[in-house]
Parts: C-alpha cells; sequence; structure tokens
C-alpha cells in the first residue's frame, strides 16, 4: 500500500540554489592568492550584485571583477570594474556588477600583486525572487504629482482655447469661454482614456515581471511499498526550464536531505536514483514515524542550481541499511538545543569540535565554519577521507525552515556549475580529488553567512575510517 | 521696432538642445558602455532641459504674474491665478513631469529591475515632459513671434523652424527601437514614421508661413543627427556590461537619418500651390505623397546601407552597440521579410499618413492664431 502525503512548503521563500540564503560564498586561489568571496545577487533582474572579496595572502594590489554569461559561447568579456580597497583594511576589496539577464552568470574575479595575476570565476545564478509593493508614501506622492499632472494639462488646454489667440489686453468673450469649457472637458475624456491605457500597461508589464519571479521546483514525494522513498519534481511554470536536464554533482543527480520536523531529531543526506524523467527513488532506512521536510540540491545543465522543497508524513517503517554516500544521524531535539555547545559527539566513538570563538554570529556576515575531528581519546583522527569529493558537507538550517544551504568547504557554490566555469580543466570542480587521503587534516572549514537573525541547526558531514560521521550544532545569530 | 530675442525663448531653445544631445548621447551610453548612474553627463543634459524649462518658464510666469507693469501681463493667459504665456505654463508643465518621472523610474527599477529599454511607463513620463518642454518652447516663440514685426520675427521664425526641428528629432528617437535599417522594406516602417513625422512637418510648416518651412524643419532634423553619428564616435568607450557580442571600442552612433527631407521638399511644393484647398483634400494629398516619396527614396537607400559601401564613418552601419547578437538579422545586414502581401499594412500606412497629416494641418492652423 502506498501511502502518499507531499505538502508544498507555501511558506518558503523562493529562492534558488539553497531555500532563503540567496548570498553566495566562496573561497579558493586566484593563482599564489586565497580569496574568500561573498556575492549578493540583486533581488531583481537586471539589477546589481554587491561583491565582497577579502584577501587572506598578502600582496595583492588590485582586485578586478567582470560578469560573464556562465555557458553562452562566443561572448567577449565587459571590460572589467576594478574592486575598491577598504581604507582601512587593504587586502578587503568590494565592488558592485550589473546583471543584465535572467540565468546563470559568473563572475570572473583576477587578483594583481606582488606575485603575478591569477583569476577564478564564481558562477552567480541572476533570478528576479521579488515582487515589490509601492509604500503608501511614493504612492501619494506619484498620486499627487500624477493629479497635478493632469490638472494643469486640462488647465492649460483650456487657456489654450479661451485666451491664447486672442490680440494684447482682449478679453474672452462668453462664446470662446464655453468653447473652452468644451475643449478642457475633451482633454479630460481624453486623459482618463491614456491614464486607462497607461494602467492596462504598467499591468501587462507588471504580469510580465511575474512570469519571469523564480519558482524553484518543488518536491512531491510518496512511500512505495519496501519502504521505498518515490520523488517527482514537480514544475510550478517558470520560463522555459526543464527538469530532466540535471548535471551530476559528484555521480548524483539529486543531493536530498530529509529532515524529521520540527525537532531536526534525525537528519538523511540521501541520492535518490533517478527512474524516468523527472522521477527519483529511494530506498530508505529504518524511519521512526513523523513528518519530515525534504531539500533536494540539483544543478541544471545551463549551470543554473535549485533547491526543490517538498514534504512528506512517514508511517514508522522498517527499511534497509543506508549504503555508498547515503547517510543518516540522529539529533539532540531541537526544543533542547544549547546554542553553547561546540562539541558533537559522534556515532563512532570520537567528537567534532566547533571552532566557534566568543563573539556573536550576526546575520549577512561571511564566517569561515571550521570544525575539528577527534578520535575518542581526545587526539586529530588520522584516517580521514574524502566524502563525495569533499572534506566535508554542511547543511545550515533555520529552525522555522525558511532558510536551508548545503555548503562546501569551498563555499555554496555546486560543484556542477563550477566546472562549467572553466570547461577546459575536467577537475575545476574537485581539486580535493587529488589529495592523497592519507595526507587529509582532520579539521574542515566551510565559508558561509546566515541571511537573517533567528535559531539555526547545523549538520556537518565528515567521512573517516570508512564511516560518515555527522555532528549538530546550534547557533543563535543576532542582527 | 524690438529686434532682440526675448531672453526666454533663448532659455527655451537651450533647453530642447540640451535634452536631445543628452537624450541621443544617453542611448549611445546605454549602447556602448551599458552601466550608468544617475549622474552621468548624459543624464545632466537631458534633466539639465527640466532646470533651464522651470527657472525660465517659473521666473517668467511669476515676473509676469506679480509684477504689474510687466510688458507680458496683456498677452499672457490665466491659470489657477498666475499669468504667463501659454508655451511658458507647457513647459512648466513638461519640466514637473520631467521631475515626477525621476522617482517613478527610480522605484520602477527597485519593482522591475534597471530598465534596457526606451518604451517603458516611467521613461514615456519623462519623454512627455520632454516633449511639453519642446511644444512649450514652439509656443512661446510662436506667440511672440505672431505678436512682432521685420527682423524680430524673421529670426524669431528660425528659431521656431528649429524647434520644430527639435520635436521631430525627439519623436524619431522614441521609434528607434522599432525603426532600424533592417525593417525599411517593410510597409509597418513607413506605417510607424507616418504617425510622427507629417503632423510636425505640417503642423510646423502652416504656423511659420515660410515657403520652405517642412524642408527647414527636416534639414535641422537631418543636420542634427547626422552631427550626432559623426561626433559620438569619435569618444571612446568600452562595454562594462555582459554578454559582449561586439567589441565596442567607441560610442555607438544613431542611425543614419532617415531621408525625410526629400518627402518634405515635395510637401513645400504642394503646400504652396494648395493654400485654397481644403484641410481635408490637403491631408489626402499630403499623405499620399509623404509615403510615397518617402519610400521612394529610403526603399532603395536602405539597400545601399546594408552594403559594405555603407560600412563607413558617413553613414556608420559599421558601428553596432555591444549587445547586438551577431546571429540577428541587423547585424548580418539583412531585411525583416516584407508583408506578404504589402498592401494591407502599406495601406495603413497611407491612412495613417493622411489623418495625421490632417491633424498637423488643424495644429497648424490654430498655432497660426496664437498670440499669447
Amino acid at each position: 500500500m502506498t501511502r502518499r502525503a507531499a505538502i508544498l512548503l507555501a511558506f518558503l521563500l523562493p529562492l534558488s540554489a539553497h531555500v532563503g540564503s540567496p548570498d553566495i560564498f566562496f573561497e579558493g586561489d586566484a593563482g599564489p592568492y586565497h580569496l574568500l568571496v561573498t556575492i549578493r545577487p540583486p533581488q531583481v533582474i537586471p539589477g546589481v550584485a554587491e561583491v565582497e572579496i577579502r584577501s587572506t595572502s598578502a600582496g595583492v594590489k588590485q582586485v578586478r571583477i567582470v560578469p560573464l554569461r556562465l555557458t553562452r559561447a562566443r561572448q567577449f568579456a565587459p571590460a572589467p570594474d576594478i574592486a575598491t580597497p577598504s581604507p582601512g583594511d587593504p587586502q578587503f576589496f568590494t565592488g558592485s556588477l550589473w546583471l543584465m539577464a535572467t540565468g546563470s552568470w559568473q563572475v570572473r574575479i583576477t587578483a594583481d600583486g606582488d606575485r603575478g595575476p591569477g583569476e577564478f570565476s564564481v558562477p552567480v545564478p541572476a533570478l528576479a525572487t521579488r515582487v515589490l509593493g509601492m509604500d503608501k508614501a511614493m504612492a501619494v506622492l506619484l498620486a499627487a504629482l500624477g493629479l497635478l499632472l493632469c490638472a494643469g494639462i486640462v488647465s492649460i488646454a483650456g487657456a489654450s482655447v479661451r485666451e491664447a489667440p486672442l490680440a494684447p489686453g482682449e478679453k474672452p468673450d462668453p462664446q470662446r469661454r464655453r468653447r473652452s469649457r468644451m475643449v478642457m472637458a475633451a482633454v479630460a475624456l481624453i486623459l482618463a482614456g491614456i491614464v486607462y491605457f497607461a494602467n492596462q500597461w504598467w499591468g501587462a508589464e507588471d504580469g510580465a515581471y511575474r512570469l519571469r519571479v523564480f519558482k524553484p521546483l518543488q518536491l512531491d514525494a510518496s512511500i512505495a511499498p519496501g519502504g521505498k522513498l518515490l520523488l517527482k519534481l514537480q514544475d510550478p511554470g517558470w520560463l522555459n526550464r526543464r527538469s530532466d536536464d540535471l548535471l551530476p554533482d559528484h555521480g548524483h543527480l539529486i543531493h536530498l536531505y530529509v529532515i524529521r520536523q520540527p525537532e531536526m531529531d534525525r537528519v538523511m543526506h540521501l541520492h535518490p536514483e533517478r527512474g524516468d524523467a523527472d522521477r527519483f527513488v529511494q530506498q530508505l532506512p529504518d524511519m521512526p514515524a513523523g513528518r519530515y521536510s525534504l531539500y533536494g540540491d540539483i544543478v541544471h545543465a545551463n549551470g543554473l542550481a535549485e533547491t526543490a522543497v517538498g514534504q512528506i508524513d512517514i508511517p514508522t517503517l522498517a527499511g534497509q541499511p543506508l549504503t555508498g554516500d547515503d547517510a543518516e544521524a540522529d539529533a539532540p531535539p531541537l526544543s533542547k538545543a544549547d546554542y553553547n555547545r561546540i562539541v558533537s559527539a559522534l556515532s563512532g566513538g570520537g567528537r567534532m569540535l566547533w571552532d566557534r570563538g566568543s563573539a556573536p554570529l550576526r546575520a549577512r556576515q561571511p564566517y569561515l565554519f571550521r570544525f575539528r575531528v577527534e578520535d575518542p581519546g581526545g587526539q586529530p583522527v588520522q584516517d580521514m577521507q574524502l566524502y563525495m569529493g569533499m572534506l566535508g558537507h554542511a547543511a545550515f538550517i533555520r529552525r522555522d525552515g525558511s532558510v536551508f544551504a548545503h555548503v562546501h568547504p569551498s563555499g555554496s557554490v555546486p560543484m556542477p556549475a563550477l566546472q562549467l566555469t572553466q570547461p577546459d580543466n575536467p577537475h575545476a570542480a574537485h581539486n580535493m580529488m587529488n589529495m592523497n587521503s592519507q595526507a587529509l587534516p582532520a579539521a574542515v572549514s566551510f565559508p558561509y553567512g546566515f541571511p537573517k537573525p533567528g535559531m539555526y541547526r547545523i549538520f556537518v558531514q565528515v567521512k573517516h575510517g570508512g564511516r560518515i560521521e555527522t555532528g549538530v550544532f546550534d547557533a543563535l545569530v543576532e542582527n | 521696432m524690438e529686434s532682440r530675442v526675448p531672453w526666454y525663448v533663448w532659455g527655451a531653445v537651450a533647453a530642447v538642445t540640451s535634452a536631445m544631445i543628452g537624450t541621443h548621447w544617453d542611448i549611445s551610453w546605454h549602447r556602448s558602455i551599458g552601466r550608468d548612474t544617475f549622474w552621468t553627463p548624459a543624464h545632466i543634459a537631458i534633466h539639465l532641459c527640466g532646470v533651464l524649462a522651470g527657472i525660465s518658464c517659473g521666473y517668467l510666469i511669476l515676473s509676469t504674474t506679480l509684477k504689474r507693469d510687466s510688458p507680458l501681463r496683456d498677452c499672457a493667459v490665466k491659470m489657477w491665478g498666475f499669468r504667463g504665456p501659454l508655451g511658458a505654463f507647457l513647459s512648466a508643465w513638461g519640466g514637473v513631469a520631467m521631475l515626477t518621472s525621476a522617482p517613478f523610474d527610480n522605484w520602477w527599477h527597485n519593482a522591475y529591475g534597471l530598465d534596457v529599454e526606451i518604451l517603458s511607463p516611467p521613461h514615456m513620463v519623462l519623454a512627455s515632459g520632454i516633449f511639453a518642454v519642446h511644444a512649450g518652447a514652439l509656443l512661446l516663440i510662436l506667440g511672440q513671434m505672431n505678436r512682432s514685426e521685420g527682423s524680430q520675427r524673421r529670426r524669431l521664425r528660425y528659431l521656431f523652424l528649429y524647434v520644430g526641428g527639435m520635436i521631430l528629432v525627439c519623436l524619431t528617437i522614441l521609434q528607434m527601437e522599432i525603426t532600424s535599417r533592417s525593417s525599411m522594406h517593410t510597409a509597418h516602417f513607413y506605417h510607424l514614421v507616418a504617425l510622427v513625422a507629417p503632423p510636425v512637418l505640417a503642423g510646423v510648416a502652416r504656423a511659420a508661413k515660410f515657403k520652405w518651412a517642412a524642408t527647414a524643419v527636416a534639414a535641422v532634423y537631418t543636420v542634427f543627427v547626422l552631427l550626432m553619428s559623426w561626433i559620438l564616435p569619435l569618444f571612446p568607450a568600452v562595454p562594462k556590461l555582459g554578454p559582449v557580442y561586439f567589441n565596442t571600442t567607441q560610442f555607438t552612433p544613431p542611425e543614419f537619418p532617415i531621408l525625410f527631407i526629400v518627402p518634405a521638399f515635395l510637401l513645400d511644393l504642394i503646400w504652396y500651390r494648395t493654400r485654397a484647398w481644403s484641410l481635408w483634400l490637403q491631408a489626402i494629398v499630403s499623405g499620399i505623397v509623404f509615403i510615397a516619396a518617402l519610400a521612394i527614396v529610403q526603399w532603395p537607400f536602405a539597400d545601399f546601407l546594408m552594403t559594405p559601401a555603407a560600412r563607413n564613418w558617413i553613414f556608420g552601419t559599421k558601428f553596432f552597440g555591444y549587445y547586438v547578437s551577431p546571429n540577428s538579422m541587423y547585424a548580418r545586414y539583412q531585411f525583416f521579410p516584407t508583408e506578404q502581401p504589402l498592401w494591407p499594412e502599406a495601406g495603413i500606412a497611407f491612412g495613417t499618413a493622411i489623418v495625421t497629416m490632417s491633424l498637423g494641418l488643424a495644429w497648424g492652423n490654430w498655432m497660426e492664431k496664437i498670440r499669447r
């Protein structure tokens, strides 16, 4: 018997490549210089993206930034902008770039300094995500000016008939005054028609804009006999997007987080297999009953990443143990969250420590979240392994579900999109794959910034000794 | 006899000139550099129009209203307790419209994105303001001209024809996006230009009472657009937006002016001989002549513009905006397909020209009587 209980998360903000977390964080090497990049895309397109670059290497003299389409061939680069160095911090640069069309873009960053030039590109989705209303003050101002203009042109039309043709000193006769009033009435009627037409035009422009506002794919989920999770990507309709053009990210077309609500006390990081077209299937493990949120990260062929969301009620389920890259973990109930806790016990006996520092966490600030993995004896583990090409994966989730971000050590950029920025380099997206596993450090860091204040849960996953371990932390973010 | 041109007329002429230079410069900026701020020189030139019109016409209205011995008091119109020349009120209205467009445009950018198109509602408010400043300048000159004689009247007539030409420049800018050379072998092109050129040529020519008025208006338009298309590319510019399909290195000029001067010359000849005809009869003949004459010269001229011989600084077809797709028909020097059959749209073009010509003639008749 199949139980179908998919519910769309209508309350979630429609933001791509993560949920409610539009800013992009990226850490990488531009030649000899190590840079931490934050890009804040505009909420309307065309719009202005704000770029912040911090160099952790000394000697950077100049940083140039330029926007390019991610996959469009045969294009010249526009003249780059020179990012402005901070007066108090010469290794911190800021700039702004115009993104002129909806779709996948990249910001090419070139650092130049004592050790010559170096560059890399950061993929940036340019998506309209906001429908702006007009505030009352602006509406009153524009209405008043509009009325003044309408009344003015009617009066000018009246004067043009009443007095303008008269010789100097001559007074208008009653007939001329009557004709003037008729002309004023006619002009008022024509104005009413113009205002009506203008309103229709505005409505049509608004409607066309609303069609461009990004609408993420939704996950339609159900349970099949044998404890199988069936997923279908539901397209609410947005431009000419397809749901069957996905690029694999480390061999998986979809990276799915399944999180039990409302306590977030159980998390799974799964990789459903593709069935027909936009359908996926995943064998589930043993599951306690409950309502689960689903966050599925996918990347389209043009490099556009998005997180498809859904929700499902699952009864107590007897499944099968997870295999391969799939992982699961239990977590303390959110209602008992300790926002000062920096140690998370791991299922294999070791522990994960968050080098959090003592300063309060602030919204819209980029941070490097650093975690260390220790064995039961308190020593750094010596057997760290890559987990899907990465030292680790982290998920940042706001308590109310309005924010979800799946972040890698290189940042919030999806790997297939990063690969598209360097089509000639087959290893652009996973340089870590070339690292000798024996030399992997027992620490991992993630560049990320919380988009708004609130209570967040952080799931950090690493692999060592053949086990995928999950650390769980909670963060209180201030404004 | 007073022969000097009043200072406020010069103010109005400077305002319309500033607006048209600024608008062409701004469009070229968007085709060459792409990115701008409110404070580009082109924007300043556009808004200087509103400032010049607002200050000169505002002062004119206030001084006429408050000074009982003002020489303009007897030849002013009254509105909302104020007195002043009709053209001053219209120009001031244009200034307020331009002012209104600024917060509206800013909100529009925030709501729907930074626009890259000429035709948007806030831009239309701005355009109506600029047009009103032009029309106000025209009426300001006209009122003074119709009250004067001798050398002052002659000088004012030159300025009147100049402003008429600038009105033609202003209206053709609105159609710039939809009347490219690729469209010149469609009847729709002639339909579109029939909306703007005939009323300006007819109205200004009728009110100017000058044998070669339409030719002069078309000549002002032609010379102004030619100057813009020859001067702008002399200045370097590089795109600051992507994707960039043409590696622009200089300001991109407007297209070569439409050959309005040929039908305008013929219209002057016709109007000189048909003064006694009824307005509708004149409009029918003038409308047909306008479309036919324009098509006869513009159609083969467009063929020439598509050839390598026109890809030089004189005709400017070697210049493209950075964003023009190299696969577009425009970039490949190809024409949009001619309508099949041609005659329905051609008939609409002729009908439009006749209607707009009649409106222009009626407007000219009304302007002939303006004294204030």
